[in-house]
C-alpha cells in the first residue's frame, strides 16, 4: 500500500491558491471600501453597518446562492466552481480586514493630513503614499484572523461544492476528506496523510508567509502599539478581538479603544436603517439572479415571504432546535475553556508548553475531522452527538484564546493580589480570576456563537463525494440548508426561507442580547482603570 | 484600631532586610538583579528605597513583602522571617490594583479574606472603620471605576491598613497619580501611618521622586544601577513638617542627586 503524497500536496496546493487568491481580493476589497468609509461621512453611515452585518451572519448558508449564481451558462464549468469557492472564502475574509483599514485611515494624525494638503496632492497620491502604508500593518495583522478563520470557509465550501456531483472541480483539501474519508470506499491512510499534511502546511505558512508580512508590515507603522501582541502567538491571533473587535463596534460601546468611533456610531441608527435595505436589496438579487440564471425560477414565480412560511412551517422549527444545538455547545466550550484558559495563562511554564499544542490542533479546520468523528465507536452513529463535537472543534479556541489573552494582559500585580492576602484559591477564583476573564469570556463567546452558527452547516448534515450520507441530525436549520443545496435542483424556496429566518435570528439577539452583555459586562469588569 | 498591640518602644528594628540577592535565570545564565542589599528599618520610621530605573527598587519591595523569595539572604520581621505573604506586611501598589467589579468596602473586605477569627460582619466594620481613616466615608458603595485616581489610591491606602500591619509597604503610590492629588495624598501620608492610632510601626515606600522622598522619609536608602547595591544611607532629620521651599530642603535633595549620579 502506498500513501499518495503527490495526491494529497496537489489537494493542500489547490486549496492554499484558492485561499491566496481569496486573500488578495478580500485586501484589494478592503483597502477600497476601508478607505471610502474613513473619508467620506456618507459612506462611513452606511457602510460601517453593513460589514457588521455581513460579519456577524453564517455566510455559509449563502452559498448556495452563490454557487448557482457563479457555476452557470459559460462558468458551469471548473472556473465557475473554482470561482464561487473564492468568493465564499472572500466572504469571510474580507470585512475584518476592511475595518482594519477603515480604523488605521481613521487613526492617521491629522498633522499627516495637513502635510498632504500643504502640498496640495491628489486623491491616488493620498491614497498610494499615505492610506494605503498607514494600513498595512493592520491588514498583516488580520490576515492573521482571516487565514484562520477561510480554513474553515475553504474546507466547507469545497465539501459542498463537491458534493454535488455534477459540480467539476478535482482537487482541494475538502475534495480529499469528502473522498477519502467516505465510509462507502474508504481510504484512511491517504486521509490521516492529509491530516498531518494540512497542520505542516498551516505551520510552514505561518512562519514563511503570515510571520513575515507581519514583521514586514511593523515598518509603515505609524504609532506605538502593544509590542507582546507579535511575540506570543496566541496574543497576536486572538487578542485582536479583545482590543479592537468589529463586535465591539457593532455592540456599540463607549471604551476607549473604540472611541473614536462615537461619531460614527452616533450615525449607526440612521446607517442601520439604509444598510438593512442595501443588505436585503443584495441579497434578493443574489437569489433572483442564481434563480434565473439557473433557469430553475421564472421572475414571476417568486414567492413572497408570507407564503413560503405557509409552505415549509418545518424551518422555524429546526430554527429552534439549531438555536438549542448552538447554545448548549457554546455553554460546554464555555465550561470547559473558562477554568482551562486561566489555569493555562496562569501558570507560565503550562502556557508556554501548551498554547503550540492548542495553536496546532486550532488549525485543523474541524470538517476535515467530520469522517473520522463518525467512525469513533459509540459515537459516530449518534449524529447528535457528531454535530456537537464538530461545533465544539470549530469554535472551543475563540473561548479559550480569548481568555487567556485576556488573563494574561492582566497586569502583574492583581494576579499577586490573591496572594498578598493570603485568599483561599475559591476566594481568589471568585474574586479575581473569573471576574477578570468576563469581557475576554463574553467577547470570545461572541465570536463562538457566530462561528456555531457556520459550523451547524456542516455539523448538522454531511454528505461525502458520492452521495453518501455520513451523518445528519433528526432536525436542523443547517441540515435544512444543506440538504436544499444537494437536491436536484437545489430547493431555493427552503433555502431562501432558512437562511432569511437565521439571519433576522442571529441579526435581532445580536443587537439586543449580545449588545446589552457585552455593554454590562464591560462597564463593570473591564480592567483597564 | 489597635488597642492590644504591645507598646515597642522607639527605636527598636522592625525590618531587617539581611544580605539580599537575587538573581534571575535567564537562559541558564543567571542575571544578578539584587546584590548584597542591607537595610533595616525601625519604629515609627519611614525608609525611603530610590535608584535609577530598573534597579531593582521594586522587586526589593517584593522580596520584602514575601512574593518574591531572595536568592540569598534573608528578610525579617521582629525576628521572625518572611517566608512568603504575611498578615503583619501590607503594600499599596503604584497602580492600585484594585477589583473594578467590587465596590470600595468589597475591595478593603477582600483584603480581610483570610482572617477567618472575623465574621463577615466584623469584616465590613474593620473596613469601614478603614476607609473612614483613609478619608473615604461615604464612598463604601461606589465602585472603582466612579473614583478619581486619588480616591482610587486612598482604598488602596484602606485595603493595606485593615489588615492591621506592622509594616506598610508602598511601591511608587503617587506616581500614577497628577501632581495636585499626589501632593495632597502626600502630606496626609506621613501622619496617617506613623500614628500611634495605626498598628503601622514601619514604612518602607520605594520612589524615583527625590522631592517626594525628602519630604515623607527618615531616612533614605539608594541603590545602584542594574544590579542594585546600596550606595549610601542618608538620615533625614529635618524636622516636619518640612517645607518645600526651604534652602535646607535642596539641600537634602542635592544630597541625594549626588548619590544617584
Amino acid at each position: 500500500m502506498t500513501l499518495q503524497f503527490g495526491l494529497v500536496t496537489l489537494d493542500i496546493l489547490s486549496s492554499w491558491i484558492r485561499m491566496i487568491l481569496a486573500l488578495g481580493l478580500s485586501i484589494l476589497f478592503a483597502l477600497a471600501v476601508g478607505i471610502w468609509a474613513a473619508r467620506s461621512k456618507r459612506a462611513e453611515a452606511v457602510i460601517l453597518p453593513l460589514l457588521d452585518i455581513f460579519q456577524s451572519i453564517p455566510i455559509l448558508g449563502f452559498f448556495p446562492f452563490v454557487i448557482g449564481a457563479v457555476y452557470s451558462g459559460p462558468l458551469a464549468n471548473a472556473v465557475g466552481a473554482n470561482l464561487a469557492v473564492i468568493i465564499l472564502i472572500f466572504t469571510s475574509m474580507s470585512w475584518n480586514i476592511a475595518f482594519g483599514v477603515y480604523e488605521s485611515v481613521k487613526a492617521i494624525p491629522q498633522d499627516y493630513a495637513d502635510l498632504l494638503n500643504m502640498s496640495q496632492a491628489s486623491t491616488w497620491q493620498r491614497v498610494r503614499s499615505l492610506y494605503i502604508p498607514a494600513s498595512m500593518s493592520r491588514i498583516a495583522y488580520n490576515t492573521q484572523i482571516s487565514w484562520a478563520v477561510g480554513l474553515f470557509f475553504l474546507v466547507a465550501s469545497e465539501i459542498i461544492t463537491v458534493g454535488k456531483a455534477s459540480v467539476p472541480i478535482p482537487y482541494g483539501i475538502g475534495i480529499g476528506v469528502s473522498n477519502w474519508g467516505n465510509p462507502a470506499n474508504p481510504d484512511y491512510p491517504d486521509y490521516a496523510l492529509l491530516i498531518a499534511g494540512i497542520v505542516v502546511a498551516v505551520v510552514i505558512w505561518r512562519f514563511l508567509f503570515l510571520r513575515e508580512f507581519a514583521l514586514w508590515s511593523e515598518k509603515f507603522k505609524m504609532m506605538e502599539e502593544p509590542r507582546e501582541s507579535h511575540r506570543d502567538p496566541i496574543m497576536r491571533f486572538y487578542s485582536w478581538v479583545n482590543h479592537r473587535s468589529i463586535s465591539k463596534l457593532f455592540l456599540m460601546t463607549h471604551d476607549s479603544g473604540v472611541t473614536r468611533f462615537t461619531s460614527s456610531i452616533s450615525r449607526f441608527g440612521k446607517g442601520l436603517k439604509y444598510s438593512v435595505l442595501i443588505f436585503l436589496a443584495i441579497f434578493l438579487l443574489l437569489i433572483v439572479g442564481s434563480a434565473a440564471l439557473s433557469g430553475n425560477l421564472s421572475v414571476s414565480s417568486l414567492p413572497s415571504l408570507a407564503s413560503l412560511a405557509y409552505d415549509e412551517p418545518g424551518i422555524l422549527y429546526a430554527l429552534g432546535v439549531s438555536f438549542i444545538r448552538v447554545w448548549y455547545v457554546v455553554g460546554i466550550c464555555i465550561a470547559v475553556g473558562l477554568p482551562m484558559g486561566i489555569v493555562i495563562s496562569l501558570n507560565f511554564k503550562l502556557y508556554d508548553t501548551v498554547s503550540p499544542i492548542l495553536e496546532v490542533i486550532s488549525s485543523i479546520p474541524a470538517p476535515v475531522l467530520l469522517p473520522a468523528i463518525v467512525k469513533i465507536p459509540g459515537v459516530g452513529s449518534n449524529a447528535e452527538v457528531v454535530a456537537a463535537i464538530v461545533i465544539f472543534l470549530s469554535v472551543f479556541w475563540y473561548i479559550v484564546f480569548n481568555v487567556m489573552a485576556g488573563v494574561r494582559t492582566l497586569p502583574g500585580d492583581i494576579k499577586d493580589l490573591p496572594q498578598v492576602y493570603r485568599v483561599s484559591r475559591i476566594a481568589a477564583w471568585r474574586n479575581v480570576y473569573i471576574p477578570s476573564a468576563l469581557t475576554a469570556l463574553v467577547t470570545g463567546a461572541i465570536t463562538a456563537v457566530g462561528g456555531a452558527w457556520n459550523a451547524l452547516i456542516i455539523a448538522e448534515y454531511f454528505q461525502a463525494s458520492n452521495g453518501t450520507v455520513l451523518t445528519q441530525v433528526s432536525s436542523g436549520i443547517g441540515k435544512d440548508i444543506t440538504a436544499a443545496t444537494y437536491s436536484v435542483p437545489p430547493n431555493y424556496t427552503t433555502l431562501f426561507l432558512a437562511v432569511t429566518s437565521m439571519t433576522i435570528l442571529i441579526v435581532t439577539f445580536n443587537l439586543t442580547v449580545w449588545r446589552r452583555l457585552y455593554h454590562r459586562v464591560t462597564q463593570r469588569y473591564a480592567y483597564n482603570r | 484600631m489597635s488597642g492590644e498591640q504591645v507598646q515597642i518602644a522607639a527605636g527598636t528594628t522592625i525590618v531587617t532586610v539581611d544580605h539580599v540577592s537575587l538573581d534571575y535565570h535567564k537562559e541558564k545564565e543567571p542575571l544578578p538583579v539584587l546584590v548584597d542589599v542591607s537595610l533595616t528599618a525601625a519604629k515609627d520610621e519611614l525608609v525611603a528605597v530610590t535608584g535609577p530605573s530598573g534597579c531593582g527598587k521594586s522587586t526589593l519591595l517584593r522580596i520584602i513583602s514575601g512574593l518574591i523569595k531572595p536568592t540569598a539572604g534573608a528578610v525579617r520581621v521582629m525576628d521572625s522571617e518572611v517566608k512568603g505573604p504575611r498578615e503583619d506586611i501590607s503594600i499599596v501598589f503604584q497602580n492600585f490594583v484594585l477589583l473594578p467589579w467590587r465596590t470600595a468596602l468589597e475591595n478593603v473586605v477582600f483584603g480581610l479574606s483570610s482572617r477567618k477569627d472575623l465574621t463577615d460582619v466584623q469584616k465590613q466594620e474593620k473596613a469601614k472603620s478603614a476607609l473612614e481613616v483613609a478619608g473615604l466615608s461615604g464612598f463604601e458603595s461606589v465602585y472603582p471605576g466612579e473614583l478619581s485616581g486619588g480616591m482610587k489610591q486612598r482604598v488602596g491606602v484602606a485595603r493595606a491598613l485593615a489588615t492591621e500591619p506592622k509594616v506598610m509597604l508602598m511601591d511608587e503610590p503617587f506616581s500614577s497619580l497628577d501632581d495636585l492629588t499626589a501632593e495632597r495624598l502626600r502630606r496626609e501620608t506621613h501622619s496617617l501611618l506613623i500614628n500611634p492610632q495605626t498598628s503601622v510601626q514601619t514604612v518602607i515606600l520605594v520612589s524615583h521622586n527625590v522631592e517626594e522622598i525628602i519630604e515623607l522619609a527618615d531616612k533614605v536608602v539608594v541603590l545602584s544601577q542594574r544590579p542594585g547595591h546600596v550606595v549610601g544611607e542618608i538620615k533625614v532629620d529635618m524636622p516636619r513638617p518640612r517645607n518645600k521651599k526651604s534652602d535646607d530642603f535642596f539641600q537634602w535633595v542635592d544630597k541625594v542627586y549626588a548619590l544617584l549620579s
